[in-house]
């Protein structure tokens, strides 16, 4: 299917570099919302193509193994804070893999109509170079602030934390917000790799490593602090031609991670940040791995999608243009138990969501556009589904290639669930995510790192109910473990939010006010966060934390 | 337990000097009352663009072109003065919306500036200003205003301003402290109760909630916005609050209580 101009115009896809939209309104090149700092500048989409080192990160490579050091503890926060856990060298086993990742300035290009921009990347990459761990084999990370002191760009502030999100780590290694270290400094992560609970079931599948500065995240990971963290499991080989049992899902080059992220630059090409909107920072420029609306060459085969939404504020319905329905086979951390096809998915600030597309059934030279059709002009909450939405970007199917890869039936088995851990259950908490005053709090509370409010127990399964309020939307985010979601309030879940998550949409129409889940921590104690990942809320405080008691 | 010590019981080895150097950085861009970008930026890789060609946004401009209008305003002493002109150019300064008959968080929010301002002791003034800025102008007279300021304590350094209600609700917009929900927005008693905290010369911005406690106040605005010859060397403001713990989200459930959920398939 060639695409007319016409059909073009049905989907909003650029025109001569401007999009139109419903009822003829034109927007440049892909619509959004700028706040009160102007627009960018006219780029005309789909003239970059995803390639490695181009928008396809590295992949981490490890490093001769080295002495770990204590961590600083001297590194001072925003707010005046000090690192919590301070904590002496880390004790690794002998089958640990090392890495060195410094975090340093890089000159990027967004777009080639655009000035190279100077943005923080781990490692100089854009997104950051993508690890891939294996189930049993834990990995130590030296992450080294490598960023200026006195940077003249001034978004961001060279003081910096990691959270391998949706990872199972020790609160130290966690990216606990005031476990920061500056300019100069490093500190080592470990990252044990182990299934949660000793169950196969919690074996992850995509994690992401971002920033976790206090009150600071927001600019640090638009600045580009942002990567793919995966994993090699039993099953998930990440090997095509590997037999059963293993899954045999698309592998290579076949597994591309897409993050998707909104800028906003100003008249003459430069990144713009707005420190003064706290509501959730919006941008008109749509991002897949830092190019702005770029295009992929496909073979004719099944492709695996690891979708991540890295925005601030943003939250998109995605769909493909032919009207091709996605296979959803994972959400968050974690593999689904069975793959499920759906037409669209939703996806908020910090979810991820897994879908095999196969292109075998396109022509060659067909174009499919991967789109966004909701509509969002603040940091409150989308507005809805409008047609024909925002092409994010293209997939020009080019070449026919073999496809060994399988999507089985059954991907994980799920061996407790909420069948086995409901009637376990003792205690309920309610957590109220609420606009008060100018700013979000959590049961009326702005986070202090001295303030604990909750202290479940080791391995005893509980009831959340995390609810809004006012109209806003809040992707919560929980340390630690996932969750199994069981209800949200007078909607039906969607299928692929059935199974775990570490981050929920609350708040807003189509999602429910409040939602019901079911959360074990297992393994390790001590203190973790969960917040509001709208970065923005998150940096006003909009965060609190559970102490996990032996 | 405080933040400072090492969870093995031994001092952590890396040694303050990363911080220091950074003083020393930003201590030269200040003597040259830096309103440009920086010397300091030598981590920065070349540039490869060609010559003439735009260079990257100048932040400070940037901001006070976008963020900081110079509107006229009327302080309590009722001296007439601009608002970015006079208030903030080249100053640390911390500032709020209150007006002096609120009975919801203004009080809480004023009380905590005036712990904040306290606390700050000869700071005040010379290193840091606070502006408090009236949404009730016809009502909050230069008069009204000097009696509230001297009932909450106020020193010399700390503004109370009153002035044209449209140049007040530009301020407002600009400077981030509006509601988007339009009903909320109108109704002043529901106000943004945040604190801006801006060093205006370094171009670094940010808000924090006004009924934070005054100690997170006071240390954002030490940290942030002071020049760094006068931050603290975190030791001293380390985790200072008081530890509290709340359960008050937990409520014990008897499994029967669950038996309403929908089970998965």
């Amino acid at each position: 299917m060639r695409l007319t101009r016409r059909d073009m115009l049905k989907l909003g896809i650029a025109v001569g570099g401007a999009t139109v939209l419903p009822g003829g309104r034109l927007l440049a090149d892909g619509g959004g919302q700028s706040g009160g700092l102007g627009s960018s500048p006219r780029t005309t989409p789909f003239v970059v193509e995803l390639l490695p080192g181009r928008g396809i990160p590295p992949v981490a490579q490890p490093v001769a193994p080295f002495p770990t050091l204590p961590d600083p503890g001297n590194c001072v926060n925003v707010d005046g804070s000090t690192a919590f856990h301070v904590h002496g060298p880390r004790v690794v086993p002998a089958n640990t893999e090392f890495f060195l990742m410094h975090e340093r300035p890089v000159e990027h290009s967004f777009h080639p109509q655009l000035p190279p921009n100077v943005l923080w990347g781990y490692d100089g990459s854009i997104p950051g170079p993508t690890f891939i761990a294996k189930i049993g084999t834990p990995n130590l990370v030296r992450f080294v602030n490598d960023l200026p002191e006195n940077d003249p760009v001034g978004i961001g502030e060279p003081i910096t934390a990691i959270h391998r999100h949706g990872g199972f780590q020790a609160p130290e290694d966690d990216g606990y917000p005031i476990d920061t270290f500056c300019t100069g400094q490093s500190r080592d992560y470990l990252y044990p790799n182990i299934l949660e609970g000793d169950l196969a079931q919690n074996a992850e599948s995509t994690n992401w490593y971002h920033d976790h500065a206090i009150d600071i995240t927001s600019m640090n990971v638009y600045r580009g602090l942002a990567g793919f963290y995966l994993f090699q499991t039993a099953i998930d080989t990440m090997n095509e031609n590997d037999p059963p049992p293993a899954l045999g899902l698309p592998s290579g080059e076949f597994d591309i991670g897409l993050v998707l992220q909104d800028r906003l630059f100003n008249e003459d090409g430069f990144l713009v940040y707005d420190s003064f909107d706290h509501n959730g920072f919006l941008g008109d420029k749509f991002l897949v791995n830092g190019i702005i609306q770029p295009f992929l060459r496909v073979a004719r085969r099944k492709y695996r999608f690891r979708f991540l939404n890295g925005s601030s504020a943003r939250v998109y319905q995605l769909f493909l243009s032919n009207g091709q329905p996605f296979v959803a086979i994972g959400k968050d951390s974690n593999l689904l138990e069975h793959p499920v096809t759906v037409k669209s998915f939703r996806l908020a600030p910090a979810e991820r969501v897994e879908v095999v597309v196969d292109f075998s059934h396109s022509s060659l030279k067909d174009e499919i556009f991967l789109v966004n059709r909701l509509d969002q002009t603040d940091g409150r909450k989308p507005n809805g589904l409008v047609s024909p939405g925002t092409p994010l970007m293209k997939f020009v199917v080019s070449s026919n290639a073999a496809d060994p890869s399988r999507v089985p039936d059954d991907l994980v088995l799920v061996t407790e669930g909420p069948e086995q851990l409901l009637p376990q259950v003792k205690v309920q908490r309610h957590f109220k995510f609420e606009r008060s005053d100018g700013a979000w709090v959590i049961n009326g509370d702005f986070f202090d790192e001295n303030r604990i409010s909750a202290k479940p127990r080791l391995g005893e399964p509980e009831i959340w109910i995390l609810e809004s309020g006012g109209g806003w939307v809040h992707p919560v985010h929980i340390h630690l473990s996932e969750f199994f979601l069981l209800s949200r309030d007078g909607v039906p879940l969607s299928p692929i939010e059935r199974s775990r998550n570490d981050t929920v949409l609350i708040g807003g129409a189509g999602v429910g006010e409040a939602v019901k889940l079911l959360i074990r921590f297992n393994m390790f104690t001590g203190r973790y966060v969960f917040h509001c990942h709208n970065i923005e809320h998150e940096d006003m405080r909009m965060m609190a934390q559970f102490e996990v008691q032996p | 337990m405080s933040g400072g010590t090492a969870g093995d019981g031994t001092r952590p080895t890396v040694a303050a000097a990363p911080v220091v150097a950074a003083g020393l950085v930003l201590l030269i861009a200040f003597a040259a009352g830096c309103s440009e970008h920086p010397a300091g930026g030598e981590a920065q890789p070349p540039a490869s663009r060609v010559a003439g060609a735009p260079g990257p946004p100048d932040r400070v401009a940037l901001i006070r072109d976008q963020h900081l209008p110079n509107v006229e305003l009327t302080t309590q002493e009722g001296r007439k003065v601009r608002f970015y002109d006079d208030l903030v150019k080249g100053k640390v300064v911390a500032i709020n919306f209150m007006f002096a008959t609120c009975r919801k968080a203004c009080p809480a929010a004023t009380q905590n500036l005036a712990e904040v301002q306290d606390a700050l002791g000869d700071r005040m003034g010379r290193d840091v200003t606070l502006l408090s800025i009236s949404l009730d102008p016809e009502r909050d007279t230069p008069e009204v205003l000097r009696g509230y300021a001297q009932a909450h304590g106020a020193k010399p350094g700390w503004y109370f301003l009153t002035g044209k209600r449209d140049d007040i609700e530009l301020l407002r917009r600009k400077l981030g402290a509006y509601e988007l929900d339009p009903v909320l927005d109108a109704d002043k008693t529901q106000h943004a109760g945040i604190v801006i905290l801006g060093n205006e010369p370094r171009g670094r911005w940010k808000a924090i909630a006004a009924l934070s406690k005054p100690v997170r106040i006071r240390q954002a605005i030490e940290r942030t916005i002071l020049p760094v010859t006068e931050w603290p060397t975190g030791e001293a403001v380390v985790n200072e609050a008081p530890y509290e713990e709340s359960e008050a989200s937990k409520r014990l459930v008897e499994p029967a209580d669950l038996s309403g959920l929908p089970l998965r398939d």
